[in-house]
């Protein structure tokens, strides 16, 4: 485990001190988000130096402009893994050959992970089932449409296509599907959700 | 092409756009509705909020040892805390100003690339996410001004200015259009527009309009057009503005500015 001096600090707090190029700051959130950035680069990407690449470009990214954070607008967990999730799907939008997940929920194993890391219960792994729990109470079509534009980086107009119904359909879908999201993981309502922190 | 639309699809269009999923039109529709209204921005901040949980979804993978000591050798230059981090070696810092492009579509591409990814500061060596990005857009840029002879012209941050942000403007003057490249432009107050201008002779008071933009919310490099008389000597400039449609002339100071080399 790295950075000890700096693991009583809220997120808020490492990033001004990243802003003033306190790298134990920087890597102490590493320590916090870097599993979660990686693996979900792993999901979207699958090719492992790919996925590297776009970690790092996260992080070296809040070094280069910790300013670029606003707290008024979410967590630094949301801000560093919405853009993980952009970086990788842009990638994937480059590299067609990395779309293998026709349908996106496959490999997501939506039922309870039996492997999580002791370590990982805690915070992480309550979060994950929520957020999978989730996923799993939505309608097939819904969760699809998300599925398929958060891992598989497809745009309204290509899960449209490939889906076999008009765009409208698929905005509507995306609409409802992250109305209920939001809806649910407000419901699970614990104080760890970023809606609720600081 | 404006369409108006009524509140409720802009509502619907904000789940596409958290996730990255709209259409550039609908994007850009999307982020300039976005500036002026606050219940989407409100929805906006509370749905990035679900996008951001929807990564913990995916099972845990470790990652490996490489990757933090990589991140910990791009920023050991700058590090406040250097004695707590083991020597490695800097990468290899590029430089270079401005030029006139060769004939040549395939050569200026080529060229483009080069310039425009020193000038930003790019390790010609990483083969990363953000050299791809960034070439896949000039590479778009190019084929937009087709024009062989087109200037490549780097507008620089003025004071006010953010130092990160980062803007290039490719323009054709027998074309009158262009295509603007930005990255890293700070995010805007609520209602307010970024307008790129064409100066003629560097004279503001004669500035004309070429572009109202916001900066769209994903990272990287954004490829905008535009349509602007440009002669010999027009000064491109960004100031920030009132939305949603910007102004008939600048009323702040710019925050970028570049002025074409001469040949």
């Amino acid at each position: 485990m790295r950075g000890k001096a700096y693991r009583g600090l809220r997120d808020g707090q490492l990033v001004e001190l990243v802003a003033q190029k306190d790298a134990g700051a920087l890597e102490a959130l590493y320590d916090r988000y870097g599993r979660a950035s990686y693996s979900l680069a792993r999901r979207i990407l699958t090719e492992e130096t790919l996925a590297q690449e776009v970690v790092q470009e996260v992080f070296l990214s809040l070094w280069r402009d910790a300013r670029r954070f606003d707290a008024g607008r979410g967590t630094v967990a949301t801000y560093l893994l919405s853009m993980t999730n952009h970086r990788a799907v842009d990638v994937v939008r480059r590299e067609e050959n990395l779309r293998r997940w026709r349908t996106s929920d496959e490999g997501l194993e939506l039922e309870p992970d039996p492997k999580a890391r002791v370590e990982d219960e805690v915070e992480a792994g309550e979060r994950r089932a929520e957020v999978r729990a989730a996923l799993g109470e939505l309608p097939a079509a819904q969760r699809e449409a998300l599925l398929l534009a958060y891992f598989g980086g497809y745009t309204q107009r290509e899960v449209a296509a490939l889906v076999g119904v008009p765009l409208g359909t698929v905005k509507t879908r995306m609409a409802a599907g992250m109305r209920k999201m939001k809806q649910a993981l407000q419901d699970a309502g614990t104080e760890e959700l970023p809606w609720t922190r600081q | 092409m404006d369409t108006p639309m009524s509140h409720s699809e802009y509502e619907e269009l904000a789940a596409g756009y958290v996730l990255g999923a709209l259409e550039p039109d609908d994007e850009h529709v999307f982020q300039r509705h976005l500036g002026g209204c606050a219940i989407c921005e409100a929805n906006v901040r509370e749905l990035e909020a679900v996008v951001g949980e929807l990564a913990y979804a995916v099972p845990p993978v470790d990652p490996p040892d490489t990757l933090w000591a990589g991140i910990r050798r791009e920023i050991r230059p700058e590090a406040v805390r250097r004695g707590a981090l083991p020597a490695v070696a800097p990468g290899a810092e590029a430089g270079g100003r401005g030029l006139r492009l060769l004939p040549g579509l395939v050569a200026a591409a080529a060229i483009l690339l080069v310039v425009v990814l020193s000038l930003w500061n790019l390790n010609l060596r990483d083969q990363n996410a953000v050299y791809r990005a960034r070439v896949a857009a000039l590479e778009r840029a190019t084929q937009l001004a087709n024009d062989p002879n087109a200037s490549l012209i780097t507008l620089a941050s003025q004071p006010g200015g953010s130092p990160e942000a980062q803007a290039t403007v490719i323009a054709s003057t027998p074309k009158d259009r262009g295509v603007l490249l930005v990255e890293n432009l700070p995010p805007l107050q609520r209602g307010r527009v970024y307008e790129l201008w064409g100066v003629p002779g560097g004279t503001f008071a004669d500035a004309q309009k070429a572009l109202v933009f916001v900066p769209l919310r994903r990272q990287g490099v954004t490829t905008l057009e535009f349509e602007v008389p440009i002669q010999p000597g027009t000064v491109f400039a960004i100031t920030d503005e009132p939305g949603p449609d910007g102004s008939p002339k600048p009323t702040t100071n710019p925050l970028l500015v570049g002025k074409p080399t001469t040949a």
